[in-house]
């Protein structure tokens, strides 16, 4: 059942992806009509409640790595699986405590703009724009192929066809709805992956009497000599250091993806920011938890035996899962569920590229086309326009990407890869933007391009890529590092620093001052569009 | 950057923008950072350390983490529910604590600013709508 053939097409799971397709095709077309101009466009109008963004950002943030990289990965090999969602959930403490109202307060649209209220506007946006772009490049494609490989595994629609399907639906959402249509489609994403991951728990926990321990005892006891799965640390992270480098990463990389960030605008003041990030946690928390219900469940009922089936990493552990639950495979209950949770697997990735693409067609169209090139003549139908044929053109060369890239590109080490430049590149700039006194332009943008580049250069040199994937080592024997975070992280933190101090302080756009008081109090932020 | 020109044209000829660095000044200002930073610094600290020192020992004391706490639940599963508990607690803390102090402060440092530099308005809260603003304080907005 997993790489079906061409002819094999999973009839009950095509009916479902259309239902969901219809849904969000309706709302598209409701939003198309509100998203005139450019707060409507990136920013829905600042008229998203608190909880409607709870559940975007949650819609935003679980991709399907989330869901079924983790399910699988918990499946394979236990308690290291968990540990990643450990670090996505904390990781929203540094967003609220540290970034969330301050954004809301200083910024407009982008992450440059917070970066550009007190710094010369030119080189701070560029820098700022080349950071968003970055994270949103690797996990756009990662998402992408991600999206191929499921969809061919599961319904039976081969990877290019799979993959033009996600990318033109995501165009769409994004070029004719913009925020509005984006928001919603999350939002439903959300509502939908949460109910098909309670439903499933709910099928699983039935099977061990309702007791989470029995489930723990029963996974750890359907295990072989073969199996890669414990209880304990270890067994898929091998390396202290690796994991250390990996955790950081996660903790501190969710501050700097452009297309959360971007999701604290959409709503009216700083006091919804803040709510939409305690919902997203109790959302995203409940998740997780979930997440490993169905990871232990597939060990538990699957067993050894469902190794094979589950693919590479572990991704359709929860799918199979799903079939088994419903009645197995060839029943009409173990189809209909297998269908069931491909398609919500299916909306997961619809909402989380759209979410990508937006963010950087806000890089493109609102920070480098109306603010540097066209020096910020305020031209909103212009920006829109731009914002709707940079969203077009990036998101052509993603699903080429992917397509040429192909089912080869490791989907796993490309997101840890989004982490890791988020952290190092976005994260270090914006936090001392807020909160430094000195900071200055130069220190941004060495700060962003010493965190971009190092965390690329030092995937490409680790073993994992350099030489190639089964070689010992990497290009030079001292350094085995796959998670760049514990070097690249401080190493933008102090380019930020030593930029800073290295350059007479050129003069600025606004005072520290102003930003200080605006993003602590909210005076003067953008308000919500009347409606 | 647009924000930067009084927004919208709104009542004739442009005014003379705050004086940032007064507000900043204020007594109001430095009670409401003050009181930020005296939950934020040692949250942060805090919940970074209890998350740094879970992943440290995942990688340097994998046999402990793996030891059984009762039956099939581990030291390591342990742990790492009660970073969940953490995140939902400092949370939920967080929250309370905005809506009741960081909040009322807020509004005072923008009163005391409308009240020293008038009606100038950069495109927010200087000018408060009477119909949003008494939702900062009252209890209904807590959900």
């Amino acid at each position: 059942m997993t790489a079906l053939p061409l002819a094999d097409v999973n009839v009950e799971a095509l009916g479902i992806f259309a239902i969901v397709l219809a849904m969000t095709l309706v709302i598209t077309y409701w939003a198309s009509k509100r998203v005139q101009t450019a707060d409507g466009f990136w920013a829905a109008g600042r008229s998203i409640t608190g909880f409607q963004n709870g559940l975007a950002i949650s819609g935003d943030y679980l991709s399907a790595a989330s869901f079924l990289g983790i399910a699988g990965l918990i499946y394979l090999y236990g308690f290291d699986g968990f540990l990643y969602s450990v670090g996505f959930l904390v990781a929203f403490l540094t967003v609220m405590f540290l970034l969330a109202e301050r954004m809301r307060n200083a910024g407009k649209y982008t992450i440059a703009d917070v970066l550009s209220f007190r710094l010369n506007q030119r080189p701070a946006r560029t820098a700022a724009a080349l950071g968003t772009l970055a994270v949103v490049a690797f996990y756009l494609i990662a998402q992408m192929v991600g999206a191929g490989v499921l969809i061919q595994a599961l319904v039976g629609i081969d990877f290019s066809l799979a993959v033009l399907i996600t990318g033109t639906f995501m165009l769409m959402y994004v070029i004719f709805g913009g925020m509005l249509a984006t928001t919603w489609v999350q939002i439903i994403k959300a509502v939908l992956l949460m109910i098909g991951i309670l439903v499933m728990s709910a099928f699983v926990l039935n099977r061990v009497g309702w007791n989470p321990i029995e489930l723990f005892n029963r996974a750890e006891a359907n295990t072989t000599a073969e199996s890669t799965f414990s209880l304990g640390p270890g067994t898929y992270l091998d390396s202290p250091i690796d994991t250390m480098s990996l955790g950081l990463a996660l903790v501190l990389g969710t501050a700097g993806l452009p297309h959360i960030l971007m999701r604290f605008f959409t709503v009216p003041d700083a006091k919804a920011a803040r709510s939409s990030v305690v919902y997203a946690i109790f959302i995203i928390g409940a998740f997780y938890i979930l997440t490993t219900f169905i990871g232990f469940g597939a060990r538990a009922l699957l067993g050894e035996a469902g190794v094979t089936a589950a693919g590479s990493g572990g991704n359709l552990a929860a799918p199979n899962l799903a079939q088994f639950l419903g009645g197995g495979e060839g029943t009409f209950g173990g189809d209909l569920f297998l269908a069931i949770i491909a398609a919500v697997a299916f909306a997961t990735i619809l909402a989380v590229v759209a979410g990508l693409v937006l963010s950087a067609s806000g890089a493109v169209a609102h920070d480098i086309w109306s603010n540097v090139i066209r020096n910020g003549q305020e031209n909103e139908r212009e920006e829109v326009w731009a914002a709707r044929i940079a969203a077009v053109s990036i998101g052509a060369i993603a699903i080429v990407v992917a397509i040429v890239g192909g089912e080869g590109l490791n989907v796993s080490f490309m997101v840890g890869l989004a982490f890791a430049v988020a952290a190092s590149a976005n994260f270090p700039a914006l936090l001392l933007a807020l909160t430094w006194r000195r900071f200055n332009t130069t220190g941004a943008v060495t700060g962003v391009l010493v965190g971009v580049f190092s965390s690329i250069f030092l995937v490409i040199i680790s073993p994992g890529v350099w030489p190639g994937p089964d070689s010992e080592g990497g290009l030079f024997g001292f350094y085995e590092l796959a998670n760049p975070g514990i070097i690249s992280i401080p190493l933008g933190f102090i380019a930020c620093v030593a930029g800073t101090l290295l350059s007479s302080s050129p003069a600025q756009e606004r005072s520290f001052h102003e930003l200080y008081v605006r993003s602590e109090t909210g005076i003067g932020a953008e308000r919500a569009v009347a409606h | 950057m647009a924000t930067a020109a009084p927004k919208g044209g709104r009542a004739g000829a442009p005014e003379p923008a705050p004086d940032w660095e007064a507000i900043e000044r204020s007594p109001e200002f430095q009670e409401l950072v003050a009181a930020k930073r005296r939950f934020i610094v040692p949250a942060t600290v805090f919940f970074l350390a209890w998350y740094l020192i879970f992943v440290a020992l995942c990688g340097y004391a994998p046999d402990f983490m793996a030891r059984s706490v009762y039956e099939g639940l581990t030291v390591g599963y342990v742990w790492a529910l009660s970073q969940f508990v953490m995140v939902g607690v400092l949370g939920y803390a967080y929250l309370h604590r905005a809506r009741t102090v960081f909040d009322p402060l807020a509004d005072k440092v923008a009163e005391h600013a409308q009240r020293t530099f008038g009606s100038t308005d950069p495109g927010g809260r200087f000018t408060k709508d009477p119909a949003t603003a008494p939702a900062t304080t009252t209890p209904e907005v807590r959900r």
